[in-house]
């Protein structure tokens, strides 16, 4: 694993970036990693590019932002063309693959573009509402940084009150990691 | 009294308007006064969520003027009052803030800097940094502290309240819309467990006995009659700002010694600076980096000495020159050229400032 990873996630307002945003930076907290995020959107309520940066290392993290992410996954059309500028050399940029109109907006090589079926996943197989619990279990399989069992303790840790009156949730939510990073390692 | 609501120390990961909320509750602060304003919003949420259940109190006022002029009536019968606000809300506050200085109140004010001017973001900036130093009617008689992480973030909103009570000046902590929102790891601490003891409050107003009888009546104004009578107010208001001065300035000067660039930042842009100097060290080159930590009193000594030996300095900051401004008026006399890097509005990154250094190097 290298020392710091930079991980840029942006969807729609509302698709649910900043939840796996936040469940990634606290499970990565509570396995003693330093760790920063910060969400940036404008003054919609919703709607609009939401974007997630999260940072995650070994060492004391530098500025909030940064310029090219390891690890970008962009949940719409506009979260493709935004994110395009984050996307360097060493990035591997992962889209949705239902998203259209966007051939001519993708980064185009050296950065390694992988389109996965996250949504169609969640809405065949899952619940249309884990959707973004689909996109954390990818990020977590794409950047290596932590297992699955770890960022599990984080999802229990944020929705346990809700597994207790329904475990077939818990059920769902842990299916649905386990796809996200099932369909990483198909394209990986 | 309630049970303290930090015991010990304890280690943390929260937002940073969570860190000023938990940092004002840790310094004993009796009451906050506010007006909602994005980045700024979740102090008040946290802080009137934790104030009921340790005996402190919220108000919620019609708008940032009346938001500023009720945490001086506060802290003017004795609690410890604070507010914070952001962009607009700032520049509504201005005249308590002024009002703060004539009186000698010690009010706490804590600002997230947005973009500007007028609405423009929600996001970030570092272009308040005018507004709070030097944005009353008067001479800026205000104590500015600007901070660069979570840690500082609580360490100074803390040490605000101390600065405060001590020295009678309005005392502001200077943060962004990223220090507001972004989440990362920090240490909250009981100040008393660090050895750290809260100047204790008095009230202006409101004192016990009878005035006039028991006591000599308090007379507080802020007409003057005359220019003279002016002119020995604000002279006696110079004359106790210049005394404390060398006791509350603070900066942060890192290999600076042997520095033949040295980069001048505030705030969070200290992180970027602070990675590209490890950085650009590591590739051989001689950089070093210059922070003020208190924007005003400004470290002037301490920045002549730190940049003497540097043949450039390179001034970063999300602003058009407002740092710069206060420098260059710090360092005034000397030769050294300045190159500029203005990002009015918008992050920087360790990234573009090892670029930039590299490019004036060549």
């Amino acid at each position: 694993m290298a020392k710091l990873v930079k991980i840029a996630l942006a969807g729609e307002g509302g698709q649910g970036v900043q939840s796996v945003a936040g469940i990634l930076v606290d499970a990565a907290y509570d396995e003693g990693k330093e760790a920063l995020y910060i969400p940036n959107f404008g003054v919609e309520q919703r709607g609009g590019v939401s974007i997630a940066f999260c940072q995650i290392s070994d060492e004391r993290i530098g500025a909030p932002k940064f310029e090219k992410a390891d690890i970008v996954i962009a949940l719409s059309d506009r979260a493709v063309r935004r994110c395009a500028q984050y996307a360097g050399p060493e990035t591997v940029f992962l889209y949705d693959a239902s998203i259209t109109g966007i051939e001519d907006d993708l980064p185009g090589p050296p950065v390694k573009v992988l389109g996965i079926p996250a949504l169609k996943v969640a809405k065949d197989e899952l619940h249309p509402r884990v959707f973004n619990v689909v996109i954390l279990g990818a990020t977590i399989k794409a950047t290596g940084v932590m297992t699955l069992d770890q960022v599990k303790k984080a999802l229990e840790k944020k929705l346990g009150y809700k597994f207790e009156q329904n475990p077939e949730l818990r059920e769902l939510n842990y299916k649905a990691l386990e796809r996200g990073a099932e369909l990483i390692g198909a394209v990986l | 009294m309630a049970e303290k609501p930090i015991q010990g120390e304890k280690r943390v990961f929260m937002t940073g308007n969570e860190v000023v909320a938990w940092g004002a509750l840790a310094a004993q602060a009796d009451i906050m006064y506010g007006y909602p304003i994005t980045p700024q919003n979740e102090i008040m949420h946290y802080w009137s969520r934790l104030a009921p259940k340790h005996g402190k109190k919220f108000l919620q006022t019609e708008d940032e003027i009346s938001a500023g002029f009720t945490t001086i009536g506060g802290t003017i019968i004795g609690a410890r009052a604070f507010t914070g606000t952001s962009g607009p809300g700032n520049t509504l506050m201005q005249e308590p803030m002024s009002m703060a200085e004539m009186y000698r109140v010690p009010a706490v004010f804590i600002i997230q800097q947005r973009g500007g001017p007028s609405t423009a973001t929600v996001i970030y900036s570092q272009q308040e940094v005018t507004l709070t130093t030097f944005g009353g009617n008067g001479e800026g008689y205000r104590i500015v502290y600007s901070t660069a992480t979570h840690q500082e973030l609580f360490d100074y909103t803390i040490k605000a309240f101390n600065t405060a009570w001590k020295h009678r000046f309005p005392t502001f902590v200077l943060a962004d819309g990223y220090q507001a929102k972004m989440r990362e790891p920090l240490t909250i601490y009981d100040p008393e467990a660090k050895g750290i003891e809260m100047v204790p409050t008095v009230p202006t107003l409101g004192k016990e006995g009878v005035p006039g009888v028991d006591r000599p009546p308090v007379h507080m104004t802020n007409t003057r009659n005359t220019e003279e009578e002016l002119y020995e107010v604000v002279k006696g208001l110079q004359a106790a700002y210049e005394e404390m001065w060398p006791e509350v300035e603070e900066h942060e000067a890192v290999e600076c010694e042997d520095a033949e660039i040295i980069i001048v930042c505030h705030g969070v842009v200290t992180r970027s600076a602070r990675v590209a100097v490890s950085q650009l060290r590591e590739a051989g080159i001689k950089a070093g980096y210059f922070r003020p930590i208190t924007l005003r009193p400004f470290p002037v000594e301490p920045m002549k000495q730190s940049i003497k030996g540097a043949k450039q300095l390179l001034m970063v900051e999300s602003a058009q020159g407002q740092l710069a401004r206060l420098v260059k008026d710090s360092i005034y006399g000397s030769t050294i050229p300045i190159e500029p890097m203005f990002r009015p509005g918008i992050g920087i990154s360790s990234e573009e400032i090892v670029e930039k250094v590299q490019s004036l190097i060549k």
